[in-house]
């Protein structure tokens, strides 16, 4: 009998439907409400920014981003503060949710180095400003902002990427976090993504063979300043404070926004 | 068949009363999978095409299957290295108690059993990867974990094997010792055997809670079972099915290794006396 009582108390609690308030139209009334990020983000730093002092209160940080969007779903939170193309890959691939119009903060991507590494930093500098000139890296941007985002997931398969196995000039080992589509994602055995195939081409002109760590995200400053890897590219900001920490490459994507990520019924524009 | 022995056969569900807990699971599932309208064809249709996507579509249900392999081959090592540390700590501190003079072993044992026990195996996992092995970047990271995790056991595994030595009679000890046998013969040809029937049951308990331990592995990179269902996760952004996916194929696991561990009770137990 206990054990029947206990469960219609499960039951009443699962039935518990979240009080809809007034829908979100405008950033600011993000302000007040409780958010979400992945933790070690830049998603979470702005999140930050925007409570104040009720970050300690209002903001849950969770390790993978479907989590948060599952919290998102469940009307758990309000919004989920994340970069602009995943949050687009959610919209177009998951039911029920928006990202609203006015995007909160733009900054860019750099591949991060261990402090002082500066042989590394250069060459791989070298390498980008020659993809940059030569179209490369708009073409691995233009296939996975096109085809990929556009659901046609599936057309990209990681053994059609050269990682330039058995190079002579030893391994290049990189750290990410692959659940950050179009720019890391694991599939099956190998990795897909904008910064898996960039890296592809850096470790190829660098006559080594890549090898692709996949950690949490909150791990990777760790692991390259221990030396666990020799650059971390997982679609990372620059911001000052990690600048204090480890050495940037010259940026491989600018105008890169932070958004809000919502549920469609939540929001009107 | 002693007291201890039935108590432990309750830790995991799978026999007696636990069939009747499932049972009450099973329904509150249906109730809730009743209640979210599962039952109507839309429902299922849209739960067969996330099926599909998860777990069909390019073969994905191959990322679990290489997941899996990775949980059984870590717990598998990290078991040996957890047997052999534990029972190398439990005789010096049995054999310290016992009478033999070595104290600085017997503290070095009970420092390393307090550290191992009294921080989190996340922490030491966490440790051992990015400060002590930070450089070793050709190791495969499943090595670092097994020595963790099986580090970590050999701890616990070392109070199983502690208590099992305890339980067996000093009288056997100075019977042994009284036909000339030397401390460590007796111990290896007379306490250890009946010691280690003792114990096997537990053991195989402290492996099924490895099972699950290793589910933390993904912190360091490695794709075990829990990490291939987050993957998948990542790919198909779809959180539950993955998730309870996982957790079927570890509650299977740890249900048949459950069943085996009282098997082997009653077949330890046959022909005892008491």
């Amino acid at each position: 009998m206990k054990k029947f009582l206990a469960l219609l108390f499960v039951l009443a609690l699962c039935s518990c439907a979240f009080a809809e308030g007034e829908k979100l139209r405008d950033t600011d009334q993000l302000k007040t409400e409780r958010l979400a990020a992945q933790r070690g983000t830049v998603g979470q730093f702005v999140a930050e920014d925007l409570l104040g002092d009720n970050k300690a209160t209002l903001l849950t940080t969770y390790e993978k981003y479907v989590d948060a969007v599952a919290a998102l779903r469940q009307g758990k939170i309000r919004a989920v503060i994340m970069d602009e193309m995943p949050a687009k890959r959610f919209v177009n691939e998951v039911d029920g949710l928006a990202i609203m119009d006015k995007a909160l903060t733009e900054e860019s991507y750099a591949i991060g180095f261990r402090k002082g590494n500066d042989d590394l930093v250069v060459s791989v500098n070298n390498i980008l400003t020659e993809m940059k000139a030569e179209g490369v890296l708009d073409a691995i941007l233009e296939k996975y902002y096109g085809t990929f985002l556009a659901g046609d997931s599936s057309s990209i398969k990681p053994e059609d990427i050269d990682f330039n196995k058995g190079a002579e000039g030893g391994k290049l080992y990189v750290g990410t976090e692959a659940g950050f589509a179009p720019y890391e994602l694991k599939v099956g055995n190998g990795f897909i993504g904008i910064d898996v195939e960039m890296c592809a081409y850096i470790a190829k002109k660098l006559g080594r063979e890549l090898v692709i760590i996949n950690m949490n995200f909150d791990a990777l400053p760790t692991a390259v300043s221990t030396g666990k890897v020799d650059m971390i590219c997982a679609g990372i900001t620059v911001t000052e404070e990690r600048k204090e920490n480890m050495d940037f490459s010259q940026n491989y994507v600018t105008g890169v926004k932070q958004v809000a990520l919502v549920r469609a019924d939540d929001y009107e524009k | 068949m002693s007291g201890r022995m039935t108590m432990r056969s309750k830790s995991y569900p799978g026999a007696g009363r636990g069939d009747i807990l499932l049972g009450f699971v099973g329904a509150f599932l249906v109730y809730a999978l009743w209640e979210s309208g599962f039952f109507t064809a839309d429902a299922w249709a849209d739960f067969n095409r996330r099926f599909y996507q998860n777990f069909v579509k390019d073969d994905r249900y191959m990322m679990l299957v290489d997941g899996l392999k990775s949980t059984l081959f870590m717990t598998a090592g990290a078991t040996v290295i957890g047997v052999i540390v534990g029972l190398i700590l439990s005789v010096i501190r049995v054999a310290h108690k016992g009478g033999l003079h070595i104290p600085v072993l017997n503290k070095l044992a009970e420092t390393y059993i307090t550290v191992l026990r009294g921080t989190p195996a996340m922490v030491q996992l966490l440790i051992w990867n990015f400060t002590i092995f930070a450089s070793a970047r050709d190791l495969n990271t499943q090595y670092i974990a097994i020595l963790a995790f099986g580090l970590n056991s050999g701890a616990y595994v070392a109070e199983i094997f502690r208590g099992g030595i305890e339980s067996i009679d000093p009288g056997q000890m100075e019977a042994a010792r009284s036909l000339g046998l030397t401390y460590w013969s007796s111990m290896k040809f007379v306490i250890l055997p009946q010691a280690l029937r003792n114990v096997v049951p537990m053991l195989f308990n402290e492996f099924i809670a490895l099972l699950k331990e290793t589910s933390i592995a993904g912190y360091i990179g490695i794709d075990d079972l829990t990490r291939a269902g987050q993957n998948i996760q990542a790919l198909t952004l779809e959180h539950s099915q993955p998730l309870v996916m996982v957790a079927i194929i570890y509650l299977i696991m740890v249900m048949l290794l459950s069943n085996l561990v009282k098997r082997l009770e009653q077949w330890l137990s046959r022909g005892r006396r008491g």
